[in-house]
């Protein structure tokens, strides 16, 4: 087990440097730095306050030089200044991190729970019109471009209704306590969520169904059937338990894609999250923000797929950790 | 156009006096109301709360209730806020404020010229942007008495140009919260203390800033009428509309919302929509040129590229008649400095070809006369809409236009400092005096990289003469004479196409009382703004 | 990630009538192919709707559909003809769709194919740099490679392509893993076959089907990803593209839905065409899925 885990760490190493390193570069690659940003942010600028903003940022100095001062201040968790927020890049990550982990974990969460009950209802009712609509319908949701979806729901449910908030995360200025707080929190998530998941809830319903359609191939499952066991008993602990191991496969490969789709719902909804931060990072070429922020993301992405074989290892005796 | 007029006029008469003298349009028998919180909508997110430090329209929404300046316009003149009275000496060399006096910080000290001397020397003349230039020959801040702040200047400095300036450029820090510290990274740059109507409380990253009334405000114990502001970051414009009309926000101003929202809220009862409060704000949209390239340098393409341009139906497709044609570097705003007596290219696409024939440029086999990459100005809904409108027009007359978009820091590469392009648009927002920021689009010399100045390749030694001479200019008649003379050559010349002259628009809720009251109102302090709730 | 990749297994080879008879069987499919014939024929027609050019003036700003005999489908904010527009925009959609995806599934090949075929150190690195590909957001990545070449459509399609190809990747590794050690591969190593000859010519073919019912995925996740950039306002304004339909439309949104409403819906029969057509090929080559 501890060696697993130290072949794990090793192989994740030269991961995060190539990811790292590319970034950097890439961003270098890009036209134009975080003082042209600034500067087109202000509304321009005279050249002598242009040039001390460059000198300050360190800006002047080779790219090699700024990639190695950056590196060395990483290896010590130090992820600089943010020359754009004015804050150091710890704080401005952290300040965004919760509003991006509710969204992924509501998110997911919908998509894997309903997408896994409609996959089930699709499988065991296979071929009948009952799953050629689910289907259909979840080759629908995944042709819909999520922004649409966003602003189409924005019309109906904030304008048209006026049920639910038209963006952001919470109500401003928030003073509810308690469940209060929670509901309000709440209600600023269920458009984004559904937006945002949409589209998984379209391939968890997919992957679900079909493993299902493939354990109950089984032997065992055949047995327990011929046994005269409940169809809701097989369902429960022979067929569902197996078919999620995919469903949790794929959870681990969506973490980073997920944040990526979270960049075009924050903006929609005008959540203040890490998806909203990346998208202004590289157009703002905030080096240090986009570099904490992928280095943050690729960690999380590592530990979760660590998590998820430990889960698959748990969930399916067969399965070893070697 | 007829909504436009109604706000245009005035100021087309003789400037300001007369503005002030036809604008009590909002009820002033209306007994104000103390109390409430006005919600405040912010398209972008101001991270640096410190007008000496950045000078932008965001930056002045928020701090403007916050920090005060020195002296704000009104539409009876400029008048004094920290200041109380200012005099220049015969060479224009010395300038003397009077400081108001039992003005304290928000921390309880008082405000003093040691403030204004160390703000004016630390930051105006090196830190913030735009400043440093109009600083550039500050040599010191004298202080007799903690009430009387002394400019000395090298070279002689315009008084109107100054105070012209201060009500953007002129806001003092607390040099006890900043001394000894790294100015760029102090942490007050992201809670602001200031003198004004509103203390600073919270600034939540992404989400909102709020500031609550100041108990303690010289302007009296009345004022303000506001309980709190809050501001809210609302990225997406439509979702500003939408929250205008929940109630959740009650001003968007600066084109926060989309000129289809604007538009469509115009004809809503509940909404005030128009262009009033920002005279002190007018932008160009402009059509740039790289004289570099051989065909841009003639000037009867230029001439033509003008005349092939609608106006008209820009202004009403895309501004939705919420702007007027250019005449020039200098809006009709601008006062004294303004003259609408020079050539105007009326459109004719007849004439454009004709031009463009006399030029050399005539049809190729598939009508094609002349082939231009333009840069996109990545600034909004306006600028990419001017573009594709700009490509289009162009093609009628057979010149084939490519379009190049990238973001804000791509465009100004491409643009100011590679110099990477045939013809770009731009925004270009004019400061209320020609010398602090507008003149630098046309005067040769500019450092390579230096964004919104003359990196157009374009030198024309008589009007770069013209542009420093009035630079220095001390008597205000002569000087507004100059700039005509500026205006009419550059309409002869069209190194730039100032093609449209456009102030911001807001939208407000009724219930938001004596809002736009003045000619920077969004950037002003709203002590006397109040809520009929 | 895609509705089929995770359950692609190499196919039995069997004659392409048996793969089109299983095919029809499946009537969504069936669908989808009649979507895409559909979108195919905008594409086809779009010279005759438009034969100028799709992004002039066609009439006034925002005439509401089905008011003006010349502009059927209204027109936007600068008096574009919609109508046209969509057609036009079919090109570019099929256009984006199908390059980049050729770029991503070669992309994939190469990589998989040497990462597949040498194993040891070699498939080590290139395995660390799929990675990393997948491990960073690839929207992010996608917004950092059009910041970094320009929004134009060529460098727009080849960034989708650079951010697509690790799938189809993982996918020929895995196919050469299982055939490398075949014998019909150790014949022709035997009768010393080139490395680059045994990797094209003998196994990749084998390796191909389950990548190419992969292509639709890759094609419809393109189109998407271009719909994004255009909404986020990094689209290519020289090109009438669905995209940038519905990012200029998005300001209008309220008042003239119908500007987004369109090219949505477009997307949306686009996408699904070949999502539909993607899970028929899926099942027309992995028939033991089917159990009726």
């Amino acid at each position: 087990m501890l060696s697993y885990l130290l072949r794990r760490i090793l192989q994740a190493v030269p991961v995060v440097l190539i990811i790292m390193i590319g970034t950097f570069l890439l961003l270098k690659l890009a036209p134009g730095d975080t003082v042209d940003a600034l500067v087109g942010d202000m509304g321009g600028a005279d050249p002598q306050v242009i040039a001390r903003l460059r000198a300050e940022y360190g800006l002047d100095q080779p790219v090699w030089v700024q990639l190695w001062i950056y590196m060395k201040k990483l290896a010590t968790f130090d992820f600089g200044w943010s020359f754009v927020h004015e804050q150091p890049v710890a704080t401005v990550l952290f300040d965004r991190l919760g509003n991006t982990l509710l969204l992924m974990v509501s998110s997911l969460l919908f998509a894997v729970s309903i997408g896994s009950l409609l996959g089930m209802i699709a499988a065991r009712k296979a071929y009948s019109l009952t799953d050629n609509i689910i289907s259909t319908l979840g080759l629908l949701f995944y042709a819909t471009p999520s922004f649409f979806l966003g602003l189409m729901m924005i019309v109906l449910f904030s304008v048209k209704l006026g049920w639910l908030p038209v963006g952001g995360i919470q109500t401003i200025p928030s003073f509810y306590t308690g469940w209060a707080y929670v509901w309000d929190i709440a209600r600023h998530l269920i458009m984004p969520t559904a937006s945002l998941s949409l589209i998984y809830l379209a391939l968890y319903m997919r992957l679900m169904r079909t493993s299902v359609l493939e354990v109950a191939e089984l032997d065992y499952v055949r047995t327990a059937r011929a046994k005269g066991a409940s169809e809701m008993r097989i369902m429960i602990h022979h067929i569902a338990r197996n078919a999620l191991l995919p469903v949790i496969t794929l959870l681990g490969v969506q973490f980073s894609t997920i944040l990526g789709g979270s960049v075009v719902i924050e903006t929609v909804f005008s959540i203040p999250g890490l998806g909203q931060l990346a998208y202004q990072a590289v157009i703002q070429r905030d080096m240090n923000v986009l570099m904490g922020l992928v280095f943050l993301s690729s960690l999380v992405v590592i530990v979760v797929n660590f998590l998820i074989d430990l889960l698959y290892a748990s969930l399916d005796s067969r399965i070893e950790l070697s | 156009m007829s909504r436009n007029n109604r706000w245009f006029a005035p100021t087309l008469l003789s400037g300001l006096i007369a503005v002030g003298a036809l604008s009590p349009v909002l009820a002033a028998d209306e007994k104000p109301k103390r109390g409430g919180t006005l919600f405040y909508h912010m398209v972008a997110e101001q991270r640096v709360l410190n007008p000496a430090l950045r000078a932008s329209n965001g930056v002045y929404e928020i701090t403007g209730k916050i920090v005060e300046p020195l002296i704000d316009r009104t539409y009876d003149g400029y008048v004094g806020v920290l200041a109380t009275e200012w005099s220049s000496s015969e060479d224009g060399k010395t300038i003397t404020f009077k400081l108001r006096e039992g003005v304290k910080w928000h921390d309880g000290k008082p405000f003093t010229c040691d403030d204004v001397s160390f703000t004016a020397m630390n930051f105006w003349k090196t830190l913030l942007n735009y400043s440093s230039t109009l600083q550039a020959n500050l040599e010191a801040v004298d202080c007799p008495d903690p009430h009387t702040a002394v400019f000395r200047y090298s070279r002689p400095m315009p008084l109107n140009l100054l105070v012209a300036a201060l009500p953007d450029l002129g806001h003092p820090l607390p040099k006890h919260l900043y001394e000894g510290t790294d100015f760029l990274r102090n942490p007050h740059n992201a809670a602001p203390v200031g003198t004004g109507p509103f203390k600073f409380v919270k600034y939540e990253r992404g989400q909102y800033v709020i500031a609550e009334r100041n108990e303690d405000y010289w302007r009296g114990k009345e004022y303000p009428y506001l309980d709190r502001i809050v501001w809210r970051f609302i990225t997406d414009r439509s979702a500003a509309a939408a929250a205008l009309e929940a109630g959740e926000i009650h001003e968007s101003g600066f084109n926060g919302i989309s000129m289809a929202d604007i538009e469509r809220l115009s004809k809503d009862s509940r909404f005030d929509v128009g262009t009033k409060g920002y005279e002190n704000n007018v932008a160009h949209s402009t059509i740039e040129f790289n004289h570099r390239n051989p065909a841009l340098a003639d000037v009867r393409v230029r001439r033509a590229i003008y005349h092939a341009l609608d106006i008209d139906r820009a202004i009403k497709t895309i501004m939705r008649g919420y702007a007027k044609p250019g005449r020039g570097p200098i809006p009709s705003t601008g006062g004294a400095n303004y003259t609408d007596d020079v050539r105007v290219y009326e459109y004719n696409p007849e004439k454009a070809k004709a031009l463009l024939d006399e030029a050399g440029y005539k049809p190729g086999p598939d009508g094609t006369r002349l082939k231009l990459r333009h840069r996109v100005a990545p600034w909004g809904e306006y600028t990419q809409l001017w573009a594709e409108f700009f490509a289009q027009s162009m093609r009628e007359i057979g010149i084939d236009v490519t379009l190049i978009t990238g973001d804000a820091p791509g465009f100004l590469n491409a643009v100011y400092r590679d110099h990477d392009f045939d013809t770009a648009n731009g925004w270009h927002q004019f400061r209320a005096d020609p010398a602090v920021s507008t003149m630098v689009w046309l005067r040769s010399g500019a450092p390579v990289g230096t964004p919104w100045s003359n990196q157009f390749g374009y030198k024309n030694e008589k009007l770069d003469q013209m542009i420093d001479d009035a630079a220095s200019e001390l008597d205000p008649e002569k000087r507004a004479k100059m700039y005509h003379e500026i205006q009419r050559l550059v309409m002869e010349e069209v190194p730039i196409i100032f093609a449209i002259e456009h102030p911001f628009i807001s939208v407000t809720n009724k219930k938001v009382k004596n809002h736009h009251n003045t000619p920077r109102w969004n950037s002003s302090s709203a002590y006397d703004t109040w809520l009929d709730e | 990630m895609s509705l089929v990749e995770t359950h692609i297994e190499a196919a039995p080879p069997s004659g392409w009538s048996e793969m089109w008879r299983r095919y029809r069987r499946n009537r969504a499919a069936v669908l989808g192919l009649i979507l895409l014939v559909l979108v195919l024929l905008m594409a086809a027609t779009a010279g005759l709707v438009e034969p100028d050019d799709p992004l002039r003036r066609a009439g006034e700003p925002l005439t509401p559909p089905f008011t003006s005999l010349a502009t059927p489908l209204g027109t936007d904010q600068l008096g574009r003809d919609i109508l046209a527009g969509i057609f036009h925009g079919a090109r570019t959609s099929l256009l984006i769709g199908i390059t980049s995806t050729v770029i991503a599934i070669s992309i994939g090949i190469l990589v998989g194919a040497i990462s597949g075929y040498f194993g040891g150190w070699i498939d080590d690195v290139l395995m660390r740099i799929t990675e990393a590909f997948q491990t960073i957001p690839n929207f992010v990545l996608l917004l950092a490679l059009v910041a970094i070449m320009g929004s134009s459509l060529e460098n727009m399609i080849l960034a989708i392509g650079i951010v697509s190809w690790t799938a189809p990747a993982r996918l020929v590794r895995a196919e050469f893993l299982s055939l490398r050690g075949r014998e019909f591969v150790e014949a022709a190593r035997n009768l010393g076959v080139s490395d680059a000859g045994i990797i094209f010519r003998e196994i990749l073919p084998n390796a191909l089907p389950p990548v190419i019912v992969f292509a639709s995925v890759i094609m419809a996740i393109s189109i998407l990803l271009e719909s994004a950039l255009a909404f986020l306002g990094l689209g290519d304004p020289n090109y009438a593209s669905w995209g940038n339909m519905i990012g200029m439309g998005r300001s209008v949104l309220r008042t003239d839905w119908y500007c987004v409403a369109i090219p949505g819906i477009a997307i949306i029969i686009t996408v699904l065409a070949f999502s539909l057509i993607g899970e028929g090929l899926n099942e027309a080559v992995n028939p033991r899925q089917k159990k009726s």
